[in-house]
């Protein structure tokens, strides 16, 4: 019996797991100003900042991140300010750590953690190794375009001009990554933060998720050491506060870092460019908190302090594979029309030639006989009876 | 000495299909993939020389060489020709599908192309005594759309004398068409039930000459007026009828076809038709051969 379909048997069909990396390189001129803040898009709710990589009204434009700012309810800058901005900031604070480090036993929000022990510490308390709260923080909310499944471990680095910063980074103003002069300025060092050796140390405690530390490249990766937390699977960096100065109960204080030396050391936090409507403010971070300064402001500012963003992201790739085995035998002759000539088969003289056809698709099919899916060769392939061919076709998910 | 080539299995990526995500989508377990099909719808084997002054292996340069499109991802538009399996490799003839416009229904002779008319309006306009379908009264008519198959060449033989081998006697056929425009029906009228309708509106029927037997035709050296002259297989004869929509509604007609005025033999009429054309493609489930008829609905303005 003449036939067009083969039967596909278990045998013939296998699944395997795929995980593929992209290396994601964001320079700092994405975030500040490449296009005169046309790509940096504001919210009339004020709560975050979104940077696309392209001006966001281009159809062509992606969303790369979010930007927002917070402190918790427990650190000692709540209730300085008071009004509706102070709540904007805790709110969104909360928000994130309920989603990123969830509640404790008593069904508190848990406060984002140093050291990844989720120890409680009092509100207000630094710096004991074990009990480190980050009570002042600032996301970075990676689009899923960028993020993909999750970020891959160990390779996250955020680097960040930490110093007085004169006129925006990224701007027409000259800049010199090693922290000199800028427009007679001076420009503060750069701080570089990675999630170093988390490929071995990370931590699952989280119900978002696998998160890993952000240390300082100057300092030995232990806890209680760590300026941030970086979550793989949300894609989504908290970076502490104090990496801008010295924040009020929360961050590292024992070393010398910078940026941890205080508020004054880190000079006015200005912007040179700002999206139409924000306008620029200036202050130490902690100023800003504590004062009428607007989320978009504040976001603004640490917008133009990114230097560089770099990390790889990790795509699981679920595929089956159908291995269509193409006996000697079979398909050896064809259903196309210019395949005979009245009803002669036209790569033939004989009876006792060989028939030969040319594979250019392959075609999986339900038991109905719909086409489900759809393979193509690059170049014909020749189909003789001498030949056996496995066609590996594989399907991904 | 050089080394062999090891490069082994060839790996293809294949894409879905819109309806294989339709399924998929559907998450009842209707993606199910069982079996594979192989086409070679680019190949033009009219390019095989086999006088090529060069040789054997000059045979197929030219086809070798065609390039390959991507796939398309509507399933109705790629493996259209399929590959066929025949343990055999001595044929030097295969069979044909041929649309039997002299014993079943003829096309209309100016535009050669099949003609339904959708309601009695129409018919009692352009009656052409039944050169035309007439959807409102399927029961009653007595000429059908007719396909043949067979060995075209008497080469081997006249049909009437030599019998079409028994592994390529089409006992199935598939027929698709647009299920928005009209339906597929018996030689009594009687429609038939589609076995799917696609994502694209296509509708399926299979038809099996022991489970459909009114669909079929007198066959192998009992075929007679046909166009077949060689060894002849089964006949299929079928009719169509027009869908509601078409019957009672111009929409479809504004909105996919066009409007005719003072055409031909079978709707010359100065006022003019509304007319949609289409295609019914009629595939062997057997030797996967494929032909497509041209129809065209037509309603009165």
């Amino acid at each position: 019996m003449a036939t067009t379909f083969k039967t596909l048997t278990a045998n013939d069909i296998t699944n395997t797991r795929t995980v593929l990396h992209e290396a994601i390189p964001l320079t700092g001129t994405i975030s500040s100003g490449t296009y005169a803040d046309e790509n940096i898009k504001t919210y009339s709710h004020g709560m975050f900042t979104s940077v696309f990589d392209y001006p966001y009204l281009s159809s062509s434009a992606n969303h790369i991140f979010d930007l927002a700012t917070g402190y918790s309810d427990n650190s000692g800058l709540s209730g300085t300010y008071g009004g509706d901005q102070e709540s904007k900031k805790i709110n969104i604070y909360t928000q994130m750590a309920q989603v990123l480090m969830g509640y404790d036993v008593n069904g508190a929000v848990q406060d984002f953690d140093m050291d990844g022990n989720l120890v409680t510490s009092p509100a207000g308390t630094n710096g004991s190794e074990g009990s480190g709260k980050m009570r002042e923080v600032f996301f970075i909310n990676f689009a899923r375009l960028l993020g993909k499944d999750e970020i891959k471990k160990g390779s996250f680095e955020l680097a960040l001009v930490t110093g007085g910063l004169p006129s925006a980074f990224g701007a027409s103003a000259p800049y010199y990554a090693n922290g000199l002069a800028d427009n007679g300025g001076t420009l503060g060092p750069v701080l570089t933060l990675g999630d170093y050796s988390a490929t071995s140390s990370y931590f699952v405690n989280s119900p978002a998720g696998e998160y890993g530390l952000l240390y300082s490249g100057s300092r030995e990766p232990n806890p209680g050491s760590a300026f941030g937390i970086v979550f793989y699977q949300a894609a989504i960096a908290v970076v502490s506060a104090s990496v801008w100065g010295n924040p009020i109960g929360g961050g590292p204080w024992t070393g010398a870092d910078p940026g941890q030396d205080g508020p004054s050391a880190c000079g006015p936090f200005m912007t040179g460019l700002s999206p139409t409507g924000v306008g620029t403010v200036s202050g130490s971070w902690i100023s800003l908190m504590t004062s009428s300064a607007t989320l978009d402001q504040i976001n603004n500012a640490q917008r133009n302090r990114i230097k560089n963003i770099s990390f790889n992201n990790t795509v699981e790739l679920n595929s089956t594979i159908y291995f269509c085995r193409v006996a000697h035998n079979e398909f050896n002759y064809s259903a196309n029309p210019t395949y005979l000539n009245s009803s002669k088969i036209r790569v033939k003289n004989s009876t006792s030639d060989q028939p030969v056809s040319y594979i250019t698709t392959v075609g999986l099919y339900s038991s109905d006989n719909e086409l489900l899916a759809v393979a193509k060769l690059s170049e014909p392939l020749k189909k003789d009876p001498n030949t056996e061919l496995t066609l590996r076709v594989r399907l991904d998910y | 000495m050089a080394f062999l080539d090891n490069s082994g299995d060839i790996i293809l990526d294949a894409v879905l299909t819109d309806t294989g995500r339709m399924r998929l989508a559907k998450g009842d377990g209707s993606f199910n993939i069982t079996k594979f099909a192989l086409g070679d719808d680019e190949i033009n084997y009219a390019l095989y020389n086999k006088n090529h002054a060069s040789g054997s292996a000059y045979y197929d340069v030219e086809i070798l060489q065609t390039p390959v499109l991507e796939a398309f991802t509507n399933n109705t538009s790629i493996l259209k020709s399929k590959l066929l399996s025949i343990s055999r490799t001595n044929l030097l003839y295969l069979p044909e599908i041929k649309h039997n416009t002299t014993d079943g229904l003829a096309a209309n002779t100016t535009n050669s192309i099949t003609t339904v008319l959708v309601d009695k309006d129409t018919a009692d306009t352009f009656d052409s005594g039944g050169n035309a379908i007439k959807s409102y009264s399927l029961n009653q008519e007595t000429i059908f759309i007719t396909f043949d198959q067979g060995i075209v060449s008497n080469a081997i033989g006249n049909g009437s004398d030599v019998d079409l081998d028994a592994d390529l006697w089409e006992t199935q056929y598939i027929v698709e068409m647009d299920n928005r425009f009209g339906y597929l029906a018996d030689k009594s009228g009687i429609q038939a039930v589609p076995s799917f309708i696609d994502d694209d509106n296509i509708a399926s029927y299979y038809l099996s000459t022991t489970t459909n037997s009114n669909f079929f035709g007198d066959s192998g050296r009992n075929m007679n007026g046909t166009v077949i002259s060689g060894p002849r297989g089964s006949r299929l004869q079928f009719l169509i009828g027009s869908s509601t929509d078409l019957a009672s509604s111009t929409y479809l007609f504004t909105q996919l076809g066009g409007t005719t005025v003072a055409a031909d033999s079978i709707t010359s009429d100065t006022d003019g038709t509304y007319h949609i054309d289409t295609t019914i493609r009629i595939t062997g489930a057997t030797t996967g051969y494929r032909v497509d008829l041209p129809i065209r609905y037509v309603k009165n303005q």
